[in-house]
């Protein structure tokens, strides 16, 4: 096989090595988060089994932790006292059949809470996977809707099937298990700039907007009951509708994200919305817990001192579990210091820390959502730096997994709840009265506060960005978590209020969710755009800071940026030396941030197709061991390729270092040029992620790429013309030596990155336009030896460098005087006149050369319209064309030297600097002729059959392909016109 | 605003774009910075500059690596000697009301160390050095000013002109429109 002769099989096992790590531990995190959820779900079920069993009347969610008896298994110890259950069972079942031993056994009891938890994760799994079946279907409906509504079917099937409602959202399933995962995956993910960055606005709005809504909502709603809207059956007083106002109040932040993620507006909008939901727990828990308290005491008597205590405990919820969060932030971030030799439980520290960070608050009564906010915002920098790539990895793939499927959970246990008439008390005076207070308040608050922050904000929010935050304060689960865990002794109107606010949590959810699309569309909010960071704007950005804060400092002024900076000094002087390990501290946060792009995009390409790496002897950082520059440079020239699929480059050739020709080195690029793709590569590597093309396609387009690629590599050559004369000579001499063949052969530098390249623009845009010039092409290597040649001549004779070598030097860095002939991916369209016998001849190259996939080509409509150029053309054309024979080898490459009549040769040489008005006029013979079908060319007979044999042996190929007439008299003549 | 015939005239007043009220806040600065040199009448368009020594030594700017690149730039000199003009121009440049051309421009020529209209190599690199204090060695800059221009160098010609420049900064909307301070 000639995939044997290749290098590349052999070349980037570390690359390729690294890359499946990094997917196997992504399926293996999966695995073990699937773990970890059905070990915490079973011990909450456990738990909430009892909490729904005493209807704890605490006075908060924080205080619902599992401390009453437990109903099944303790929590502590499940496996101990399932194993126990079920050994009991066994004793029970020998009694009953007298002592025989029976083969299978009935062990419900055993297996029941872990194996309904299971399969309620697996319902919800596969819901999801049915719901993204319809593409179409859920760009309209966000999942939250689908799954509540599936939730509510749920439901019903229970109910009817039992008369009773088995399942609910309980309250401390949702706040100490469900919530956590959602805010810890939303906290560690934060960008915790955009966050700072709107700081302020968000604790407005949060704590504000949230008293303003909670204090109206609930003062208009005893209004309205005292004007009699809302039902006498409703036994509530002031303080019950101001708790009922608190609850219902907050935004919720996991129906906020469940929408906007779907929603995609901009970022900056979406902080301060979802900034705000998570951010006004504080506000929510302290409203809730100081009128509980006042509905317990009675309103009579409530003291003036109560109402400060209210306020000292606001700030103290809040600001303490801020500090918890930075505390267990801190100690992670030191933790994760010294792991360095058991990696294997990085990502187990990040979990527990910042799930402590959660119970902690809630032990001390503090704000539990702020805490784990801040622990993941805060640790997320020291602990990325600290643990290695595949702990990262693995934090990340956890932490959504979890995340969604607590989401799943939550909505779908949602709509169960609400099937369930044991607790509904519907008022239609109280829901409507709810809705439209709140929808208002909302509105009126948001506008009010939005007013007043746009005399501060850098940037202010406009009407549109009002609008969508007004619609977009969604209420959800926490609300109707809260609200069921009322004490109905307390509150008489307790029934009442779970049905209102379930009609809340469902019009908010459900019409808004469903709605907030179309309105984000129809006022055309700037949306987010899906760019990749580029290492500019990492630059930019912190240039950008520099240059304001020193503005700002010029001015004596001591604004925001003043104290980012001064912040960034104390975190890089103490906090960075503290949390970080002494390896990772030394890198500037722009080196990581290079790197991150390096890798990513090596990523991506090797996710477009695991060939690629594999002949680009390219290996990928670890990030592990980030010392490794001379791997980083491969990835970096490697990426730099890819990465701007716009350059077209046109130097490489010029700025190749002269070095030491390498025979075998030269026989490989010579063979990868020359070879077509070996088809079985495709298969063998990463099949699972590759698309395959269907064959004969690929091959086409394998066809049709090259013969832009050889014809771009004349088009550069053609540029030097000008400069050397001899060249000529030198190019006459070549062609008449049979063994100069070698020389030029050598000239496609980086043989191997066109594979890369080319794969990638072929599979990132399906046409196969965009090249990169500088890919060395193969068949073109043998005609064009012309075209080589020239470029021998002109620069230092360039010898294929070993690959990273010839990469450092690439291309478009040098800086070449004129100016850049070809600039974006439309100048590939464009066939400039001197291009235009390279054009033919890459085609007659094509006839000629027939590669292994041969009978393919003849197919491609493009080739086949192409190797008919020489028909129509003749009549223009000055030399003897081949007229109708475009598949005779010879014929056709005569065709391509001939030029146009109306182009003097002379001028040829002065429009190479206009090449591109030049090329608008030649495009149109080009072009045209590509729209004819195709007939299928004969197979080109002076091209060495493709025989296997051949490609056993590059060497013979190659010669034989070398002394094949046609392409050594095409040669000489293909550059004669120009030439003169 | 008693004293404000005492200091600009009216005229004046309009030409600096900086914002109501904002003009005495920064006169004053800028008298402050250096009370011997600024007189406080400048109806008159007293010859003053502020020698950049003054800023550059000012303790909150010490770390700052931009800071003489900022009074270079702004200072008709290129000096870093800044008159009054210069000093309101540079917080015009930097108001709200400055359109994002602007305030690209200037970006870019703070970037431009050299002063070619273009960002080369060495431009980036400088900057690079700056912004990390040189805490990378030299093939590390190297690799990463490569990877600059590639991405953003759309005319392929291996260094970056204003064109590509805003042309980068354009991509991302928010550069520009964070690029200000409120005075």
């Amino acid at each position: 096989m000639d995939v044997g002769s290749r290098p590349p099989a052999s070349l980037p096992p570390r690359l390729l090595s690294s890359i499946k790590a990094e997917r196997d531990v992504s399926a293996m995190s999966s695995g073990m988060k699937m773990l970890l959820l059905g070990v915490t779900l079973l011990l909450l079920r456990a738990a909430g089994a009892d909490l729904s069993g005493s209807a704890a009347p605490h006075p908060g969610p924080v205080l619902s932790s599992p401390s009453a008896p437990p109903l099944g298994p303790p929590p502590g110890a499940p496996g101990v006292a399932l194993s126990r259950s079920a050994v009991e069972e066994e004793q029970e079942a020998e009694e009953h059949h007298g002592g025989g031993y029976r083969v299978v056994q009935w062990e419900w009891s055993y297996v029941q809470t872990p194996y309904i938890i299971a399969i309620w994760l697996l319902v919800a799994s596969v819901a999801k996977i049915l719901f993204h079946f319809s593409q179409r279907f859920t760009t309209v409906v966000p999942e939250s809707c689908m799954l509540i509504l599936l939730g509510l079917v749920l439901g019903g099937i229970v109910l009817i099937a039992s008369k009773k409602q088995l399942y609910q959202l309980d309250p401390s399933l949702f706040f100490l298990f469900l919530l956590p995962t959602i805010v810890g995956d939303a906290g560690y993910f934060m960008p915790a700039r955009l966050f700072f960055d709107n700081l302020g606005s968000i604790l407005t709005y949060a704590v504000v907007g949230t008293l303003w809504n909670a204090f109206c909502t609930g003062f208009s709603l005893y209004a309205a009951k005292l004007l009699g809207v809302i039902d006498e059956r409703v036994q509530a007083e002031l303080m019950d509708f101001l708790l009922f106002g608190a609850l219902i109040s907050a935004v919720d932040p996991v129906a906020v994200l469940a929408v906007f993620e779907e929603v995609h507006v901009n970022e900056m909008l979406f902080i301060i919305v979802f900034g705000e939901s998570l951010v006004n727990d504080a506000v929510t828990v302290v409203l809730y817990k100081v009128y509980i308290s006042f509905v317990e005491v009675g309103p009579g008597n409530v003291q003036t001192a109560d109402y400060f205590k209210g306020v000292a405990s606001f700030l103290i919820v809040s600001i303490g579990g801020t500090l918890v969060g930075l505390v267990f932030a801190v100690i992670l971030g030191f933790i994760t210091r010294f792991t360095k030799k058991v990696r294997i439980i990085e990502p187990l520290f990040v979990f527990l820390m910042v799930y402590l960070a959660y119970l902690t608050a809630e032990l001390f009564s503090l704000s539990a959502i702020l805490s784990m906010t801040f622990c993941g915002i805060g640790a997320n920098k020291y602990v990325e730096a600290n643990i290695s790539q595949k702990s990262r990895t693995t934090v990340k793939y956890t932490m959504k997994t979890l995340a969604s499927i607590a989401e799943t959970i939550i909505f779908i246990f949602l709509g169960i709840s609400a099937v369930d008439k044991s607790k509904w008390a519907w008022d239609t005076g109280l829901v409507s009265c709810t809705l439209v207070f709140i929808f208002v308040f909302r509105a009126v608050g948001v506008v009010g506060q939005t007013w007043v922050l746009n005399r501060f904000r850098l940037v202010p929010l406009d009407k549109i960005d009002q609008v969508v935050m007004s619609y977009g304060g969604l209420r959800g689960a926490v609300a109707f978590a809260l609200v069921v865990l009322l004490d109905g002794e307390q509150v008489k109107a307790k029934d009442y209020f779970v049905a209102t606010t379930i009609v809340v949590v469902f019009f908010t959810v459900m019409f808004q969710g469903l709605t907030i699309k179309p309105l984000v569309k129809w006022l055309k909010v700037p949306r987010s755009t899906n760019r990749k960071p580029t290492i500019n704007e990492e630059i930019h950005e912190r240039a950008f800071d520099h240059i304001l804060t020193a503005v700002e400092d010029i001015a004596g002024l001591q604004g925001y940026h003043h104290w980012r900076d001064k912040w960034e000094q104390f975190d890089k002087n103490y906090l960075s030396k503290l949390l970080l390990r002494k390896s990772v501290y030394r890198k500037s946060e722009l080196w990581e941030a290079y790197q991150k792009i390096n890798i990513r995009d090596a990523i991506s390409v090797i996710d477009q197709g695991g060939n690629v790496l594999t002949s680009a002897r390219l290996s990928l950082p670890s990030m592990a061991s980030r010392a490794s520059f001379p791997e980083v440079t491969n990835v970096t020239n490697y990426l730099r390729e890819n990465g701007s699929g716009v350059c077209l480059d046109l130097q490489v050739i010029d700025n190749v270092p002269g070095s030491k020709v390498e025979e075998d080195m030269e026989t490989h690029h010579v063979l990868a040029g020359n070879l077509y793709k070996p088809r079985k590569r495709y298969q063998s590597h990463y099949s699972r992620h590759f698309m395959p093309l269907g064959e004969k396609e690929r091959q086409d387009r394998e066809v049709f790429q090259r013969n832009m690629r050889s014809r771009m590599e004349t088009f550069k050559s053609t540029r030097h013309k000008r400069h050397k004369k001899e060249r000529s000579l030198k190019k006459v001499n070549m062609l008449r030596d049979p063994h100069r063949w070698n020389d030029p052969v050598v000239v496609p530098v980086e043989p191997e990155e066109d594979k890369a390249d080319h794969s990638d623009p072929e599979k990132e845009e399906d046409v196969g336009i965009t090249f990169v010039a500088r890919k060395a092409e193969t068949p073109k290597q043998r005609p064009k030896s012309v075209p080589a040649a020239l470029d021998v001549c002109q620069s230092p004779p360039p010898h294929t460098p070993s690959p990273p070598a010839a990469d450092s030097h690439l291309p478009w860095k040098g800086s070449v005087g004129a100016p850049p002939p070809c600039v974006s991916v439309e100048a590939t369209k464009i066939i400039p006149v001197d291009l235009q016998q390279a054009w033919n001849q890459s085609i007659s190259s094509l006839e000629s050369i027939s590669s292994p996939p041969a009978p393919a080509e003849p197919v491609h409509p493009r080739v086949s319209a192409l190797s008919r150029l020489g028909g129509p053309r003749p009549l223009s054309y000055t030399g003897p064309t081949a007229g109708g024979s475009p598949s005779a080898g010879p014929p056709l490459p005569q065709a391509s030297f001939s030029f146009p009549e109306r182009k003097k040769k002379q001028q040829v040489e002065e429009e190479e600097e206009e090449e591109e008005p030049g090329a608008s006029q030649e495009m149109q013979p080009l072009m045209s002729p590509l729209r004819l079908p195709g007939s299928p060319p004969p197979a080109p007979p002076p091209a060495p059959p493709p025989g296997s044999g051949r490609r056993r042996n590059p060497c013979v190929y190659l010669r034989s392909l070398v002394t094949t007439p046609p392409g050594g008299s095409s040669e000489p003549h293909s550059h004669r016109p120009t030439q003169l | 605003m008693g004293n404000k015939q005492t200091i600009f005239t009216a005229q004046q007043l309009d030409a600096y774009q900086v914002g109501y009220g904002s003009h005495f806040l920064l006169f004053y600065r800028y008298r402050d910075l250096a009370p011997q040199l600024v007189p406080l009448d400048y109806t008159n368009q007293p010859d003053v500059k502020l020698p950049y020594e003054l800023i550059g030594s000012m303790p909150e700017l010490k770390d700052n690596p931009f800071r003489q690149r900022i009074a270079e730039v702004f200072s008709e000199d290129g000096e870093g000697n800044m008159t009054l003009d210069d000093f309101l121009d540079m917080f015009s440049v930097l108001s709200e009301m400055a359109p994002r051309d602007l305030k690209a421009y200037y970006a870019f020529k703070i970037y431009d160390f050299n002063n070619d209209d273009f960002i080369c190599k060495s431009d980036l690199e400088k900057t690079l050095n700056k912004l990390t204090r040189n805490e990378l060695t030299e093939d590390e800059v190297k690799m990463v000013c490569e990877k600059v221009i590639d991405e953003a160098d759309l005319d392929n010609d291996g260094r970056l002109s204003l064109e590509d420049f805003q042309n980068m900064i354009n991509r991302a909307p928010d550069f520009l429109s964070t690029f200000h301070i409120r005075i």
